[in-house]
């Protein structure tokens, strides 16, 4: 069905640009792969993946509002780091929906962090959590199950303070460090291939596990890295990960993890560190957090991202995981209950 | 490849061996276009042909965490250990060397990096229940000879250092006979030893431990200053090696390498020591455990033996803190010697909630 781009659910600015490319019917967008219509319109292959995905799928679709858009968002939710000053800088945590990527020197913290969420993601609903299940893919062998019951013992006691009433106290008994090690699902990958492969099956084993709102790939750089001596293959198996990661996000509804390796780059003669696997692959993700050191201080920054300023937080890792640097002992703060959790609860005590 | 394994249409089978696919790896780094235009199935057919791919390819199902701690997957080990044969060092490990990944001890020369090689050599022969992995191990030289006085007088200390075994035990043990020495004295070499002689000695089951030593020695000479090219690529090319008999066998590897100081972008990458491992950056992002090795100013002294002291710190692991214990080096091996800011925690250290302390430089 013909219809205008800009009558598709899509944001303003996207949708000006595709106009302003030239594409100003549904019937433009038909038989567009996303890399050439990212590269033509000059959007982001996110965007261009939401775009396609929106022109062949209305029928009809009514133009949504912003207000409807912004609630959407807001149901999408996020995962906490526990450090709340991270947590504030990325406007809650790291995004559902969305494809995060996790940079850092080797020692830095980038396994420590997806650890800490894949606790984090199954901190329920009643505490602001989502309740969520985790696939794990380690390409490294940096899991280690002993790390993941440290972290998962600190997060149960940390709610456990938190507990107020009836409901959270309910709720704690499904949040124990052994139904905990029962949500994270791992997968260990030896080389690229066995990762492309687990990502090939990613589609059904999402399916079979509606709770999953967290994929982790510790690393990303591990197994490509290795892959030195094609360039180009290299290049197109990543810009293929790249885009089956982004539509698991959105299309799933879960929030995407990938930790990189930084590598020296040689610019105009001067050595740089960047993240590794080049730019063809720093499309993919949409927020990318560096991990660094300052002297002896760890620092996080949010160097990528389309919602949020670049900022930099100082976080610390201590035996129970990723935290605030100046760590006292409050607890982390509640997460507020938004509107629907509050009003549901209403409607339980009331009896309707 | 024998494709009926696989069990997928007719059609699709015969598709394949007319566009001479010859194993499931070449079909999954093919796209998806790629595959409808060599083989000419359509795009479902396509997608079964990549599912089952996938299937085959895959080593093992999705487990959970709680399974892996309960040991129900016999192909990932996940918590056992290689004990030192110390408990000091022990706790500092949480229980030793991690078997599936490549643990690095690095440091300047006379710090002690070979006697802890040759001690984990021993330890490793111990069964499981007194830290070891009921096998020998492989130790390969790459630049001085193999220390064989030494390790015949560690061998006789045992039942010094080991006084948590019965002396029956020991004496069973035949030490000596199940610890390989490879010598290395190029890349190509260390190659060739890698791939054939270490694999061979693990898959027979004779060996459950691989030393290194040293990394450094290799890449050092061989390499002009602007090869750092070709150099990373050999680098990635022997890490590759290590990690893979390392997780195909579920056997520790010990790199040992030497030190250098720093010179560029520290800020990013160190948390401001002076002396760091050799081989940079795309070495270290290769290793699972890295652990450095100093020799201290103080000596300390035992009954007719003195020994310079020295100190084993944590620099990064997926599940260690950052920390050190300091070590002496006796008749009998490394020990370490218990410091007193810690001593009141007493060794159950794991059970308590708090904040391991940041070990300054003294």
């Amino acid at each position: 069905m013909k219809r205008p781009v800009s009558s598709l659910s899509l944001g303003s600015s996207l949708k000006g640009k595709l106009v302003r490319a030239g594409f100003q019917f549904t019937t433009d967008l038909q038989d567009l792969n996303p890399e050439h219509l990212s590269a033509e319109a000059g959007v982001s292959q996110q965007e261009a993946l939401e775009a396609l995905q929106a022109a062949s799928s209305g029928h009809g679709v009514a133009p949504v509002t912003a207000l409807e858009l912004l609630q959407k968002e807001e149901e999408f939710r996020s995962i906490v780091t526990f450090c709340s000053q991270l947590d504030e800088a990325l406007g809650g945590g790291v995004p559902v929906g969305k494809v995060t990527e996790i940079c850092g020197a080797p020692g830095v913290g980038k396994t420590q962090l997806c650890l800490q969420l894949a606790v984090d993601v199954q901190v329920p609903a009643v505490f602001g959590g989502l309740g969520g299940q985790v696939l794990f893919v380690d390409t490294e062998g940096g899991f280690q199950v002993q790390r993941l019951v440290d972290l998962a013992g600190a997060a149960v006691r940390h709610c456990s303070l938190l507990a107020e009433d009836e409901e959270q106290r309910v709720a704690m008994t499904t949040f124990t460090v052994e139904t905990i090690l029962s949500n994270v699902f791992l997968v260990r990958c030896r080389d690229y291939v066995e990762l492309l492969a687990e990502l090939h099956l990613l589609a059904d084993f999402l399916s079979n596990r509606p709770r999953l709102r967290l994929l982790v790939i510790d690393s990303v750089a591990f197994p490509f890295l290795r892959l030195h001596d094609d360039l180009s293959q290299r290049t197109r198996l990543l810009q293929g990960l790249g885009l089956r990661l982004i539509a698991a996000a959105t299309g799933h509804n879960i929030a995407v993890v990938t930790t990189n390796h930084m590598t020296t780059r040689l610019h105009s003669s001067q050595a740089q560190l960047a993240p590794a696997l080049g730019d063809v692959w720093g499309h993919a993700p949409s927020i990318r957090l560096l991990l660094r050191w300052e002297e002896s201080r760890r620092l996080a920054s949010i160097v990528k991202s389309p919602g949020h300023m670049d900022a930099s937080v100082q976080y610390q890792i201590t035996y129970q995981g990723f935290r605030d640097a100046d760590q006292s002992e409050r607890p982390p703060s509640k997460r507020p209950r938004s509107q629907t959790d509050q009003s549901a609860s209403s409607r339980k005590n009331t009896g309707t | 490849m024998n494709w009926d394994q696989l069990q997928l249409k007719p059609r699709i089978i015969s598709a394949i061996q007319r566009a001479h696919l010859k194993s499931v790896r070449e079909v999954l780094v093919l796209s998806e276009p790629d595959l409808q235009k060599m083989t000419g199935l359509s795009g479902p057919d396509v997608q079964e042909l990549l599912h089952a791919a996938a299937t085959a390819c895959r080593t093992h199902q999705p487990i959970t965490a709680l399974q892996l701690q309960r040991g129900e997957c016999r192909r990932l080990e996940s918590g056992l250990r290689l004990g030192t044969g110390c408990p000091v060092l022990d706790q500092l490990l949480r229980g030793g060397l991690p078997v599936g990944g490549v643990t690095e001890l690095a440091g300047e020369s006379g710090a002690g990096k070979t006697q802890l090689g040759l001690q984990l050599c021993l330890s490793v022969q111990y069964p499981v229940e007194h830290g070891g992995l009921s096998a020998g191990a492989l130790y390969i030289c790459t630049e001085d000879p193999f220390p064989i006085r030494r390790l015949q007088q560690l061998i006789s200390e045992q039942t010094s250092l080991r006084s948590d075994v019965p002396p029956s035990l020991i004496g069973r043990l035949r030490f000596s006979d199940n610890i390989y020495v490879e010598h290395a004295a190029d890349l190509d070499s260390l190659q060739v030893c890698l791939s054939r002689r270490a694999a061979l000695l693990l898959a027979q089951g004779r060996v459950r431990l691989v030393v290194v030593d040293s990394v450094a020695a290799l890449f050092r000479c061989e390499f002009r200053p602007d090869d750092w090219l070709e150099r990373n690529k050999q680098l990635l090319t022997v890490s590759s090696m290590v990690h893979h008999l390392s997780h195909e066998f579920t056997a520790p590897v010990l790199c040992i390498n030497q030190v250098g100081h720093t010179y560029t972008h520290t800020c990013l990458l160190s948390s401001g020591e002076r002396l760091s491992p050799a081989l940079g950056l795309a070495w270290a992002n290769q290793v699972t455990v890295r652990l450095m090795m100093r020799r201290l100013q103080a000596t300390v002294s035992r009954g007719d033996q003195s020994s310079a002291l020295r100190r084993l710190e944590v620099v990064f692991a997926p599940h260690l803190a950052r920390g050190g214990r300091d070590l002496a080096v006796w008749r009998e091996g490394l020990r370490g010697v218990l410091d007193p800011v810690l001593a009141p925690f007493g060794p159950d250290v794991a059970q308590q909630e708090m904040v391991l302390p940041l070990r300054l430089n003294r």
